[in-house]
């Protein structure tokens, strides 16, 4: 495919609190705007992006599918040398929405498209840090049609190539040549995002954020199955001790070191009652 | 007796707490210093317990998770021995609730 | 290596700026910070408000209690709009001592209604929202940035900032400090008296979850009413003392601990902190209740005698880096105090930049002498003083839970002794001698009267 005259690179963050808390007991999640931010990893893609861009002399769009709050990050995308952001609102706040990799996939793609034109380029991180499938890229590129290189821990670019390395299994590495258009997803490693300059920072404060509604049906979550996931029997090689009795014995496991439980050892009933009471009221149980 | 119950450990204590941990330690502890100093306050004044005495009567310290309070450069005893300062922008303790 | 923000920075000589960026900088999005600028940006002058944490309000710990008069002034109708967990409507200050303590308990609905008196709240929330208004006015904040050291002509007149960014001089016509109680940036300008460690104390608080339901019922209180406990001979002789607020759905308890005491003592922080929550009345309190953040930071505690120059050439001091907080005994009060000299801070500042002549910043000094801020903290400079002797820290409790202990232990057949009588005999088994009592409870009516 022919490089446009500027390629659009353009790089996708996720708006995450990397720690939000869990109810313990009504498992609801609350999070926390203030503390919320893009992921390491969506961070070393708007590096990869900006470094690309730059090489390509082309144009670095950062975007995100979010709500107002987390302009902060795309004023920060700006800081550090983004060209231009974008951010996909979500209609009613329905955290369900980013919450699916495909509708998001598909807002996001027709942001893009419509907004910014045809990417050569989109890079993210390989999964957030809360939903955690690294299904949307792979979505996206089945979306914008385009090539797919996921979860690569190296990029780069010299004349119109993208060469990229993966990591397989064993240590093993996997060079790659990325045709563009692509969707890539990069492992927060190698790189961290540069510091932006006092006054690229102080422009950005200032900068109006270009907000487009993102056209998303809210799907529900569906389940496909019904049964808890069991993983299939996986055959292991026997110990290699001759004796059976040795054998049996590292199967089981006894006489192997481990952490014992905690026991309270006391010689008085009423002392360990007490302390047994003590240690439920200390659990907030009594 | 019953007071292994009463408290959190220190490590739990700490990770309840978010710690942005930046790539240059903020904080460096001249351990040759360290070496000289009879007091030690610093082991037991920091509130994030981040002083850790050696067997050699050095310090070991590390950065990672600190209040950024400044309780170690005003006490420290050994003159020079901590080279103290605020992390970069954005980076260290952040409080949720404070 | 970047520059940065410690003890061992200094200023950097620079040529005079031809065209200064903004007419202020306000270095520190705390209270007293974001105070300054809004005055400053509601008077229509550009200013840039500095923050080294991420969001405003994410490096900064208290206690827990905001007390809003001020905010009157500032932004009318804050109550309305304020985040606040509970307003507090019952104060209790409590003497401990060994197993036993005496509490002074005071309640009054009127403060849970408007215009209200003190409100418990987040740090992280709070600063945020009063930051928010100052960016609503106008002001540039700019956060997740270090101002690391003050720009200074040859003649010695400051003109800005260093950041820690890239490219990151900034120039102003006026710098205010507003950087908290380590101000790297008044000890850079030379306006710090020597010795700081004698008159800072170490806060250490655990933030404690429980149901709203739960605390309603340990503190007697419903709906928005919240509590405040200060506390005295809780510290195990280290001069300092404790609190206890409630939130909505969480507690805070800490400590406040002289720095040299707690260098003596040799104990840790927060062993003497599970102490005192292990104390018979605290543990009822806390019991249960899930740690969800621990918290440390100091506090100037010295008061009026230990403040700092408040004006420089070109800078001007607020808040905890001025010294400002009000940290004597049954006050724990800092947040005020630093919207308030914030406040006159933008105020002086705004007049010197509206008539062009610097010499006007002053008159801040004039301005906070006229307002609570030095009023207040003139009345009570004794108070820190004697609020953290020996005798105040570890004999008065003893004192009066042993005089409160004598008065109701009931000794039939034997008649009840008097008063003055058992306070002899209290003052003298704490080693407390009559004469010191009346001095001191003259030096209490005279600052605190
Ligand atoms: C344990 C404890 C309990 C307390 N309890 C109470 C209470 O109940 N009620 C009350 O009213 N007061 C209380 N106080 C006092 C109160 O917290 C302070 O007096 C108040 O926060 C002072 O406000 P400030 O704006 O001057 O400083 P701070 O709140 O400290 O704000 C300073 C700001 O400057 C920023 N900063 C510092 N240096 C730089 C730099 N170089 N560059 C950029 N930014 C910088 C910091 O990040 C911070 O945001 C308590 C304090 C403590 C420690
Ligand atoms: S600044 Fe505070 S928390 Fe950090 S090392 Fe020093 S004493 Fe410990
Ligand atoms: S007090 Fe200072 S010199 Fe002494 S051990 Fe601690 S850091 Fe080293």
């Amino acid at each position: 495919m022919a490089e446009p005259l500027r390629p659009l690179v353009v790089a996708l963050l996720r708006w995450t609190d990397a720690r939000a808390r869990i109810d313990p007991l009504s498992g609801e999640v609350e999070t926390d705007p203030r503390g919320a931010g893009p992921s390491e990893a969506d961070r070393c893609a708007l590096e990869h992006a900006l470094r690309i861009a730059e090489a390509a002399a082309g144009r670095c769009v950062a975007v995100t599918l979010a709500p107002e709050p987390a302009e902060e990050l795309l004023r920060d995308a700006l800081a550090c040398g983004a060209d231009a952001v974008l951010r996909v609102d979500v209609p009613s706040w329905d955290s369900r929405v980013p919450d699916s990799g495909a509708t998001t996939a598909r807002a996001l793609a027709h942001a893009i498209r419509t907004e910014l034109g045809e990417p050569s380029l989109v890079l993210t991180g390989d999964h957030s840090a809360d939903r955690g499938t690294g299904s949307t890229p792979a979505f996206l590129a089945a979306e914008l049609g385009c090539a797919q290189a996921l979860g690569l821990v190296e990029l780069s670019y010299a004349d119109g190539e993208l060469l990229a390395l993966r990591r397989l299994d064993r240590g093993r590495r996997e060079r790659l040549a990325v045709p563009l258009p692509a969707v890539c997803s990069v492992e927060p490693a190698g790189l961290r995002l540069r510091r932006a300059a006092l006054p690229s920072t102080l422009a950005a404060r200032t900068a109006t954020i270009p907000v487009v509604t993102g056209s998303v049906a809210a799907e529900p979550v569906t389940a496909h199955a019904a049964r808890p996931f069991r993983p299939r029997a996986k055959e292991l090689p026997p110990p290699p001790e001759a004796d059976p009795r040795l054998r049996l014995l590292r199967l089981t496991g006894a006489h192997e070191h481990r952490e014992p439980p905690r026991v309270v050892v006391t010689d008085d009933p009423a002392e360990a009652a007490d302390e047994l009471l003590e240690y439920l009221r200390g659990k907030g149980y009594l | 007796m019953n007071q292994r119950y009463g408290d959190v450990s220190f490590e739990d204590r700490m990770s309840h707490v978010d710690f942005r941990v930046a790539e240059q330690p903020h904080i460096v502890v001249d351990t040759d210093v360290c070496r000289s100093c009879t007091t030690k306050t610093c082991v037991h004044a920091c509130p994030a317990n981040l002083f850790v005495p050696t067997a050699e009567g050095g310090i070991l310290f590390n950065y990672e998770q600190c209040f950024e309070c400044g309780t170690c450069y005003l006490m420290c005893d050994g003159g020079n021995a901590i080279s103290w300062s605020y992390p970069d922008g954005g980076q260290g303790v952040v409080f949720r609730h404070g | 290596m970047r520059d940065r923000a410690g003890p061992a920075s200094s200023a950097v000589t620079v040529a005079e700026p031809e065209r200064p960026q903004f007419d202020a900088i306000v270095v520190g999005a705390g209270p007293a910070g974001s105070a300054a600028a809004l005055e400053l940006a509601r008077a229509g002058h550009s200013v840039a408000l500095l923050e080294r944490g991420p969001f405003p309000g994410s490096k900064n710990v208290y206690g827990g209690v905001v007390y809003g008069r001020i905010l009157d002034e500032l932004i009318p109708g804050w109550y309305d709009e304020m985040p606040v967990q509970r307003w507090v409507t019952r104060r209790q200050t409590m003497l401990l001592d060994g197993e036993r303590s005496m509490t002074v308990d005071f309640r009054s609905q009127s403060w849970g209604r408007a215009p209200y008196n003190g409100a418990t709240t987040y740090r992280a929330e709070f600063d945020d929202w009063l930051a928010g208004h100052a960016q609503k006015a106008g002001a540039v904040l700019v956060p997740s940035t270090v101002a690391t050291r003050l720009l200074r002509t040859e003649r010695g007149r400051i003109v800005g900032v260093r950041t820690d960014r890239p490219d990151g001089d900034l120039t102003a016509k006026v710098v205010i400090a507003c950087d908290g109680v380590n101000s790297f940036l008044a000890k850079q300008a030379g306006l710090f008296p020597g010795d700081q460690a004698a008159h800072t104390t170490l806060g250490v608080k655990e933030t404690l979850a429980l149901p709203a339901r739960t605390i309603d019922e340990r503190f007697g209180v419903s709906g928005h009413e919240g509590v405040d406990i200060e506390m005295l001979g809780c510290t195990q002789g280290i001069p300092g003392g404790g609190f206890l607020y409630t939130n909505s759905d969480t507690l805070s308890v800490g400590l406040v601990l002289g720095l040299q005491g707690l260098a003596k003592s040799g104990k840790r922080p927060e062993e003497v902190l599970a102490e005192l929550k292990r104390h018979p009345s605290i543990q009822p309190l806390v019991r249960g209740a899930e740690l969800v953040e621990y918290s440390a930071h100091l506090i100037p505690e010295g008061g009026y005698d230990t403040m700092p120059q408040l004006v420089g050439d070109g800078l001007l001091v607020a808040g905890d880096a001025a010294a400002m907080c009000l940290a004597a005994g049954i006050w724990l009060e800092g947040v005020n105090f630093a919207m308030g000299s914030g406040m006159y801070a933008g105020r002086a500042a705004s007049k010197a930049l509206s008539s062009g002549d610097l010499g006007a910043l002053r008159e801040y000094r004039g301005l906070l002498e006229s307002s609570f801020v030095l009023a207040d903290h003139k009345k009570l400079r004794k108070a820190p003083e004697l609020v953290l002797s020996e005798r105040v820290q570890q004999r008065y409790p003893g004192l009066v839970c042993d005089l409160v202990e004598l008065m109701f232990t009931v000794e039939n057949p034997k008649p009840k002794p008097g008063v003055r009588k058992l306070l002899r005999a209290s003052a003298k088994r704490n080693g407390v001698k009559m004469r010191e009592l009346a001095r001191d409870a003259l030096t209490g009516l005279r600052s605190f009267g």
